[in-house]
């Protein structure tokens, strides 16, 4: 069965009207064990997106479209006083390496690109294209 | 602050104005509804109501039925008291999210207004809606006269938001033999009808941020019997809620309600199991049959689901013969009231012999005289010791008998 | 218990008028019943409406009645035979013509030893209240012929239930009422 042993639970304990809790402690964040954050689904995984911070401008657009909730973003303040979230990396336990945010990532040079899971992350950050590349 | 209605102590209401006056009295925080004959003037009251100050809330309009149920869904999940009202073809196409609401254990209330499922299109009053609804995990309510479509409403919120239901809750008229027939009704003024119903207490609502919480989640064979079970348990526990909220109206209003309504069943040796309206014309029938020296009882399921099985019996149980009367067509099998009455009858090892009967489709008319008859009927089946009239017959049908064995 | 059935035209205010009655009786301490039989109804089309009062409680919720009263608010329904429809020799009937009731009997022959009053409700209504609303005259007609209650009283409760109207629609229907009153015969 797809459902973790730990998971299963009988009539009388289960959660009522199947309203699942994100989390078993909000205040510190604690994921409750029906979250499918606890799906790992990283081994999976061929090929990876690699995450340029140079390059991205924080559009958000990966973190939207990610089917697995992969990005990770801290919240900053920007030059206008704002609020904004900020991409800071990718969960690796999450991700399944399907490419989506590299296709809706907005910027002249990608700042997601894939590449091969063996690759090191540093490497690849170095074979990335420059614009010179680009006006050949 | 919503501004208090003047009401007299006796106003003349029609169902629909008697089932509005108790949505707004309940202070619902948001009504998504698409309106359709015969309920429309719920939702038009209710409009009026908001816009006129006398109720703190949203209205919203939507595109069709389905979405309708679908934002009450929402509403009710995001923490708000919620109602709406439909009938026939805008029930038909609620119903996927029916199951959804129950399934959430959302405590929406739905004014039903009954009419007949098309085709052929008919406005009319029958409880063809409400037999599709039954398995949906609702509690259906049954109203016989505005005065009761009032009640019923009120009581529907104090039943659907009790802790230990949280389960949503239809409360039936018949179509425009209660929905726009006017009666005298006597309404209780705005504070006292709020506080009986008392202030909404949100279970897990999504507009909590700090505590996300996934509504309807994806259950498969693992989980999904486990809560389809306790959903259903909370259904087959309710009664005790129902009881207590009846008990707790009666207090305030002298008005007495009970799960199994009976009239004059304590020496009768036959009985009729009706619902709706037709059961006050019935109860015109028994005092006639009555002269007559025919000992006939009237019962009727105030509540449809949960279906008071046990009580049904103890009522039924010096009875010797039982017709229920279907107002919806059953195609193909009996109708759910025989199947009920029956179901409850042999699991008390009762043997009353049972005959059902078809009547009032899409409005068809359906008077005392008429049902006199078949108090004679049943009356000859008990004379008899067998059935010796058909299982099932036809009220006030046109052509040639119409009934099956 | 008394039984009253109302033939109009949909849009001509049977239903109000109906509803208004069981209203001003329930005021005297009735029960009451005020209903309709509805269609795929457009404006125009005949239908009738309803009103059952009682001393006690009204359970009977079929449409049929043996009414005592049938009220005719449209001038060229009078000549429908469903008007007599389930009536006995002692059924009243007012019906709204220009016509007197001679020469209106003599061409609605169903009428013929009828008990039949006459009041032109279409007129009264025209010129008192401005428009050809009949129902609250027909009202001031049936309390003058049934004198179920005092009319001092009837004027009391039904000012009191058009309340909601602009006051130049109250003094007008009360015009009305209080002529068909008097010429109703």
């Amino acid at each position: 069965m797809a459902t973790p042993k730990e998971m299963m639970t009988t009539w009388d304990s289960i959660q009522f009207g199947a309203v699942l809790p994100s989390f078993e402690d909000p205040k510190n964040k604690v994921r409750s064990k029906f979250n499918s954050f606890n799906y790992k689904v990283a081994d999976w995984r061929v090929e990876k997106p690699v995450f340029n911070r140079n390059l991205c401008i924080d559009c958000d657009f990966c973190w939207v479209f990610c089917p697995d909730s992969c990005f990770e973003v801290e919240e900053v303040v920007n030059k206008r006083g704002k609020k904004q979230a900020k991409i800071v990396g990718i969960n690796y336990d999450l991700c399944k390496g399907c490419g989506v945010c590299v296709e809706v990532c907005p910027t002249p040079i990608k700042s997601l690109l894939m590449f091969s899971e063996f690759v090191d992350n540093d490497d690849a950050l170095k074979q990335w294209p420059k614009k010179e590349d680009k006006k050949d | 602050m919503a501004t208090k209605y003047e009401l007299k102590s006796k106003e003349i209401w029609d169902g629909n104005t008697a089932a509005s006056h108790a949505l707004r009295q309940a202070q619902v925080d948001v009504v998504a509804a698409y309106p359709i004959t015969p309920s429309t003037p719920i939702v038009q009251n209710y409009a009026s109501f908001l816009a006129d100050g006398y109720v703190d809330g949203e209205f919203v309009m939507v595109e069709s039925e389905h979405s309708a149920m679908s934002a009450c869904v929402g509403a009710a999940a995001a923490g708000g008291r919620v109602a709406t009202a439909t009938s026939s073809q805008g029930y038909a196409l609620m119903a996927e999210v029916l199951y959804q609401a129950s399934g959430m254990r959302l405590p929406i209330v739905m004014t039903v207004v009954n009419r007949a499922l098309a085709s052929p299109l008919n406005i009319h009053g029958d409880h063809g809606d409400m037999y599709l609804g039954r398995d949906a995990g609702w509690i259906h309510l049954i109203a016989n006269n505005p005065q009761e479509a009032y009640d019923m409403t009120l009581c529907a919120f104090k039943v659907a938001e009790d802790k230990s239901v949280r389960l949503p809750v239809t409360t039936n008229q018949d179509g425009f033999l209660v929905s726009h027939t006017a009666q005298v009704v006597e309404p209780l003024d705005d504070d006292t009808a709020y506080k009986f119903i008392g202030d909404y207490t949100p279970l897990n609502p999504m507009l909590d941020t700090s505590n996300p919480a996934t509504y309807g989640a994806q259950t498969e064979e693992e989980w999904h019997f486990e809560f389809k079970a306790s959903q259903h348990k909370a259904l087959m526990e309710s009664p005790a809620v129902i009881d207590e909220v009846f008990a707790e109206f009666e207090k305030l209003t002298g008005r007495k309600y009970n799960r199994v309504e009976s009239y004059k069943l304590e020496d009768a040796d036959i009985a009729l199991v009706v619902m709706g309206s037709a059961y006050e014309t019935a109860m015109v029938a028994v005092d006639r049959a009555r002269e007559q020296g025919i000992k006939v009882g009237l019962v009727m399921p105030r509540s449809f689901r949960p279906f008071p099985y046990n009580e049904m019996a103890e009522k039924l149980k010096n009875i010797k013969a039982v017709a229920a009367l279907d107002r919806s067509c059953p195609m193909g099998a009996m109708g759910a009231l025989y199947n009920e009455v029956s179901g409850a009858l042999s699991a008390n090892g009762q043997a009353a012999i049972m005959t059902n009967y078809i009547y009032g489709l899409g409005g068809r008319d359906t008077t005392a005289e008429h049902i006199l008859e078949v108090i004679k009927e049943t009356n000859e089946n008990a004379k008899a010791g067998k059935r010796v009239t058909d299982l099932q017959g036809f009220i006030n049908l046109r052509g040639p008998k119409l009934s099956f064995n | 218990m008394l039984q009253i059935r109302w033939h109009s035209r949909a849009g001509q205010g049977a239903v109000t008028g109906a509803k208004a009655l069981a209203d001003v009786m329930a005021r005297t301490g009735k029960y009451v019943q005020a209903y309709s039989v509805y269609g795929a109804e457009k404006r125009g089309a005949p239908m009738s409406a309803y009103d059952k009062i009682d001393d006690k409680p009204i359970l009977d919720h079929s449409k049929w009645m043996i009414p005592n009263y049938v009220l005719v608010i449209d001038p060229s329904l009078v000549f429908q035979e469903e008007i007599v429809d389930n009536t006995t020799d002692d059924t009243v009937f007012i019906v709204t013509s220009h016509m007197d009731k001679e020469d209106l009997i003599s061409m609605a022959k169903h009428l013929e030893g009828r008990k039949v009053f006459v009041v032109d409700a279409i007129k009264i209504s025209q010129e008192e209240i401005g428009r050809a609303i009949p129902n609250t005259p027909m009202l001031g007609a049936f309390m003058k012929v049934s004198e179920i209650i005092p009319f001092e009283d009837f004027l009391v409760s039904i000012e009191d239930i058009l309340s909601k109207f602009p006051r130049k629609i109250i003094d007008g229907n009360l015009r009305a009422i209080k002529r068909a009153y008097e010429e109703v015969k």
